[in-house]
């Protein structure tokens, strides 16, 4: 792929204290594509989308966003990139219904009162956009929603900003089987939609239905950023739990090998 | 050797195109119409109002644009205009009535507790679910034509059933019989299920805009749809694209119900995976399938083993396809949907070290999008086919 990726990290480092977390981390993700960030536990994933997001500066290391260098250091900086995370504990609240969480905080206007019917609209529009037909009504209370149904709206809350990354924190990782599938063929529509899409799993299967690329963690560094459709599920396995494989795993660069 | 098209031919064409793109892209102004089709203004207005005075399409004020401006009218299917589309399965019925534009506007299915349907019995119990349908739709409603999936060999153009190995049809002039009892003097047309599957993924699903993909349909038996440059391959006789019977493992592979051994959808469809999972022989079904995975994902060691053999099998297949054809896509429907996303890893894997290297660097796999109503799509697909030939003179008595 010769095109500008959407996000491209290099030489990422960052401590916490005495404790290195990431050292010299490189990571790119591309516009239409799914890019799967695995790693074991405590392997960085979490700190680096926490990076992305701009909750952790970086202590150095260069963030380029559609190729140029940018400095992000709030979430809201982030935003305004149009990079969007949805992270594990979705962060919704369950008192409020669907049109109200897609804006909480970023409430539309219109005088002093709020634009509710504009909101209705947009998040509908949204919805129906990523063919979303699970869920009934967008003023259906959080709460009486099933896990698949909030991880759909906390997806759709990301996309509605017109952001261009959106970054997936196991979004598979406490559904059933049907409610994968849908949330996986959600993940994979985001990107055909053109959208860049970071997906991070544990589960290796959906990393498979779904990713374009995967990058692997290993200890803070990258064991490897490989296109899909190169290597198998054992490569990656070995990637994830001992940082190498046959050739591929860092050598004299971070590990970046396409 | 004959003289180029009449002016006559060029605008039935020029019609028809302008009606598959309000089919398949919605509804959008004249000047969009005009940049797609690449016609200048004057002959779009002229094909438009055509269209229009025969109540296939209107055009109608935008409901917002949000802009500042006066709106510039857009071109829709006309909501009247609508086919019926039927997929007859080998233990479910279904029809649907779906609109030009491809909504489904209403939608009846029958399901039997066992396999293998009689010909006579799916056309009544269609003819039913048609008439109720029909009767339910709004007085102004046009049918505009019909067509039927079939799982089974269907010669091309006429739509004889050759055989149906599932169902035991041999020879059934299915498409007369249905046109018959519906009696609205429209015929229906008929294909084989996955061909109409890779049709509607093309149109409007996970293959959208892409020329060369494959279509696999996972039921009782595995069948495919190939689309090679944005056509359906067809071979000489229609039977083409039987890539359920891909002969995978000739030396004691599994017996077929074709009569040879090893075939793939002897080793990776739904009968294999039942039995290698220790279900009950008579279960069959998307469900059966489905709660197969589901075991497997739970941890169930006999669902994930035959889960893995299954996945073994297709993967086998598929890399096969991928090194003769070099598609854009391979999209996995029907039961291959919920196989695929339970088994991807490995799946993904085989196909990865088994495929040409060059073949395999752009290929994408996709789930239908159309999700359980592919099929049932791409006979409406098939029926609305003879409308977009001939939009004029479409209609019957």
């Amino acid at each position: 792929m010769t095109a500008t990726p959407t996000l491209e990290l290099r030489g990422v480092d960052k401590s916490f204290g005495p404790v290195q977390v990431l050292h010299d981390v490189g990571f790119r993700a591309h516009a239409g594509e799914v890019t799967a960030l695995v790693g074991d536990n405590g392997a960085g994933k979490s700190t680096l989308v926490k990076c992305i997001g701009g909750i952790h500066p970086f202590d150095s290391g260069d963030y380029l966003f559609e190729g140029r260098p940018v400095q992000v250091h709030s979430p809201r900086e982030a935003a305004a990139l149009g990079v969007e995370i949805v992270y594990q504990d979705l962060a919704l609240c369950d008192n409020l219904d669907i049109v109200q969480n897609m804006f909480l905080g970023r409430e539309r206007r219109s005088g002093l009162i709020l634009d509710e019917a504009t909101m209705e609209e947009m998040a509908a529009e949204t919805l129906a956009g990523l063919s979303v037909r699970t869920v009934t009504s967008v003023r259906q209370r959080v709460s009486s929603l099933s896990g698949g149904q909030r991880q759909t709206v906390a997806i759709a809350k990301a996309v509605l900003w017109n952001s261009k990354l959106v970054v997936l924190d196991e979004p598979t990782a406490a559904l059933g089987v049907a409610q994968t599938a849908q949330v996986l063929e959600l993940v994979r529509r985001l990107a055909d939609n053109g959208l860049t899409v970071v997906l991070i799993s544990h589960n290796l299967n959906d990393v498979f239905a779904v990713s374009d690329r995967i990058a692997v963690l290993h200890l803070g560094r990258t064991a490897a950023q490989v296109r899909t459709g190169d290597v198998t599920h054992a490569q990656v396995v070995e990637l994830i739990t001992a940082g190498r494989s046959g050739d591929l795993g860092p050598a004299t660069t971070n590990g970046a090998t396409t | 050797m004959r003289a180029g098209p009449s002016q006559e031919e060029v605008r039935r064409l020029n019609l028809g195109t302008l009606l598959r793109h309000l089919h398949t892209g919605g509804p959008v102004s004249r000047a969009v119409l005009a940049d797609r089709m690449g016609l200048n203004r004057s002959t779009i207005l002229a094909l438009v109002s055509e269209l229009t005075a025969a109540g296939l399409v209107r055009e109608e004020l935008p409901r917002d644009t949000g802009r500042a401006g006066r709106p510039s009218l857009v071109v829709r299917p006309d909501p009247r205009i609508y086919v019926l589309a039927f997929d007859v399965g080998v233990d479910q019925v279904a029809a649907a009535r779906v609109g030009l534009g491809g909504a489904v506007l209403d939608r009846r299915e029958t399901t039997y507790p066992r396999i293998g349907i009689r010909p006579e019995e799916a056309a009544a119990v269609l003819t039913g679910h048609a008439k109720e349908m029909t009767a339910a739709a709004p007085a102004d409603a046009v049918c505009a034509g019909a067509g039927a999936a079939v799982r089974g060999m269907v010669r091309h153009p006429d739509g004889l059933v050759r055989s149906a190995p599932n169902t035991g049809w041999t020879d059934e002039d299915f498409g007369r019989d249905l046109a018959g009892r519906l009696g609205l003097g429209l015929p229906v047309l008929l294909d084989n299920e996955s061909n109409l599957g890779a049709l509607a993924e093309h149109v409007r699903g996970a293959g959208q805009g892409l020329e060369d993909l494959i279509y696999l349909h996972g039921d009782i038996g595995i069948g495919g749809g190939v689309i090679a440059g944005g056509r359906l391959l067809r071979g000489h006789n229609g039977y083409g694209g039987e890539v359920g019977h891909l002969l995978v493992n000739p030396r004691g592979g599994r017996p077929c119900g074709c009569g040879s051994r090893g075939c793939l959808e002897a080793e990776a469809g739904q009968g294999a995976l039942l039995e290698a999972a220790g279900r009950v022989p008579d279960t069959t079904g998307r469900q059966a399938v489905r709660s197969v995975v589901e075991a497997a994902d739970r941890g169930d060691v006999a669902a994930r083993a035959a889960l893995h053999t299954v996945a073994e099998w297709l993967a086998v297949g598929v890399s096969s396809l991928v090194n003769l054809y070099n598609p854009a896509a391979v999209v996995f429907g029907g039961t291959l949907r919920d196989i695929y996303l339970g088994a991807a890893a490995q799946i993904r894997s085989l196909i990865n070290t088994r495929t040409l290297a060059a073949s395999r660097e752009e290929v994408r796999f996709r789930v239908c999008r159309l999700g359980d109503d592919t099929v049932l799509a791409g006979a409406a697909e098939l029926a609305f086919g003879r409308l977009f030939a001939d939009p004029l003179g479409h209609r019957g008595p």
